[in-house]
């Protein structure tokens, strides 16, 4: 029998770099709720690379599909997509939709459609986003689930991370400092 | 600057120091232990920081004793006796459980950006910089810290009951965050720093009305009041340490101790 999860549930994290890129994937995080989430995030991801703007997502409430899941199945009513009827409101809101242009890479955020549930958001997406290659899988966020680090934050949670040196484990020469050692020494 | 005013200063910065430098080494006892992974990075970059901002005030007491920004610190830490040391109490106990670190953190995040939201426009220009830059952090630890402690006291049972536990323990420490040293009247009077009673009151006045929201009871309203019960240390003097502390320093202390003349 499998031991019941006892982790916080799980929160989807996308960072952006610069003004002007698209929110990417980084990772996931475990969280309470959306704030604790947040903090988390910038704790775990925004210790040393550029970050002006972080979103965090409870996983579960991301719609996604894969190229070939949509080949196999007809994307429908009672079809694919259905078990993602939980997140509908019933009302037309926003979605924002990530893709993968490759199955090697990184959800990056493409825009942002109004539907009325995660499917019929993901069917414009695909009118709208697919391009010349279709994406290799889709992610669609409904906005109101998403919480959005502010301006205001990035003073205090993302740019003292930019004065502190950031050092590879390489730049500590331990191995050629270590090989000295040892060779003074005799190894032994 | 005459000498009083020097010495006073030099004292008040070792103060702040030795603050970040024993709450930092405390926080670092974490790492590996936390009761989450995410949490356990977020108090290992928290003890980071709070060593990071000792490095700073620790290099602006070089500075005015025209010693080794490297050299000196360093000497501060790993070489200085116990008596030497200027940290309040509060950040010497032992970590005991997640919810006294948290409440601890808390609190002294809160006094810390009391403290800096002053210091900024302190006349001492050097202060008044690196004020402003560590202020920037610890706003972020503020909301990182006041979100586990409100998550905490309105969480569970077991939660709140840990967590009033540590409040009634910790409580009465704090009182020493803002006891006066000796030469302080040279700072307020030289415009360097604001008077210790309105970085009390601020102080107070914002963290007894969250703790009260966080479903907590405050122990007592003032530090210096309560004599009746002996729970509340009077405001002691940055001199009196705990037995803690030299266990502490043992430890931190404990390599460089072994050979002084090491080159790292």
């Amino acid at each position: 029998m499998a031991k019941p999860d006892t982790q916080l549930p799980r929160f989807q994290v996308f960072l952006q770099e610069k003004t002007g890129q698209p929110h990417q994937d980084v990772g996931s995080v475990h969280a309470s709720d959306p704030e604790m989430a947040l903090l988390n995030a910038r704790d775990v991801f925004v210790r040393r690379p550029e970050c002006t703007s972080l979103w965090v997502v409870l996983a579960d409430a991301i719609f996604s599909k894969t190229a070939q899941e949509l080949e196999e199945q007809e994307l429908g009513d009672k079809g694919l997509g259905d078990e993602g009827v939980k997140e509908e409101s019933g009302e037309v809101e926003n979605y924002y939709i990530f893709y993968k242009p490759k199955p090697t890479g990184t959800q990056t955020l493409v825009g942002e459609v109004p539907a009325a549930a995660p499917v019929e958001a993901l069917r414009l997406a695909l009118e709208r986003f697919s391009g010349d290659k279709p994406p290799s899988a889709w992610w669609i966020l409904p906005a109101r689930r998403v919480l959005v680090s502010s301006p205001d934050d990035i003073e205090s949670m993302f740019a003292p991370a930019q004065d502190k040196k950031f050092r590879l484990s390489t730049d500590f020469h331990t191995l050629t400092e270590m090989r000295r050692v040892k060779s003074e020494f005799g190894g032994q | 600057m005459n000498s009083s005013l020097r010495h006073a200063l030099s004292q008040h910065l070792l103060a702040l120091a030795d603050d970040e430098l024993i709450l930092g080494h405390r926080d670092s006892q974490w790492c590996g232990m936390a009761p989450l992974l995410e949490e356990d990075i977020a108090f290992a970059n928290l003890a980071l920081d709070e060593i990071g901002h000792a490095l700073v005030w620790y290099t602006l007491l070089a500075d005015l004793a025209g010693e080794d920004h490297y050299i000196y610190p360093d000497r501060l830490v790993y070489f200085r006796q116990i008596a030497d040391f200027r940290n309040v109490q509060l950040v010497e106990l032992p970590n005991g459980d997640w919810a006294f670190s948290m409440l601890r953190q808390y609190l002294f995040d809160t006094y810390e950006t009391v403290y800096l939201a002053a210091a900024v426009g302190s006349a001492h220009q050097p202060l008044a910089e690196a004020a402003a830059k560590i202020r920037l952090e610890e706003i972020y630890h503020y909301r990182h810290t006041s979100a586990w402690v409100r998550r905490l006291g309105l969480g569970s049972v077991e939660s709140q009951r840990r967590l009033q536990a540590a409040l009634d323990k910790i409580w009465p420490y704090t009182g020493q965050l803002f006891a006066l040293s000796p030469g302080d009247e040279f700072l307020v009077s030289a415009g360097y720093l604001p008077p210790s009673t309105i970085l009390s009151s601020t102080w107070k006045d914002q963290v007894v009305p969250f703790l009260l929201d966080c479903g907590l009871q405050v122990p007592v309203e003032s530090g210096d009041e309560d004599t009746q019960t002996g729970r509340f240390h009077p405001p002691l003097s940055r001199e009196r340490h705990t037995p803690h502390l030299k266990v502490l320093l043992r430890e931190l202390q404990s390599v460089p101790r072994l050979e002084p003349q090491a080159v790292w």
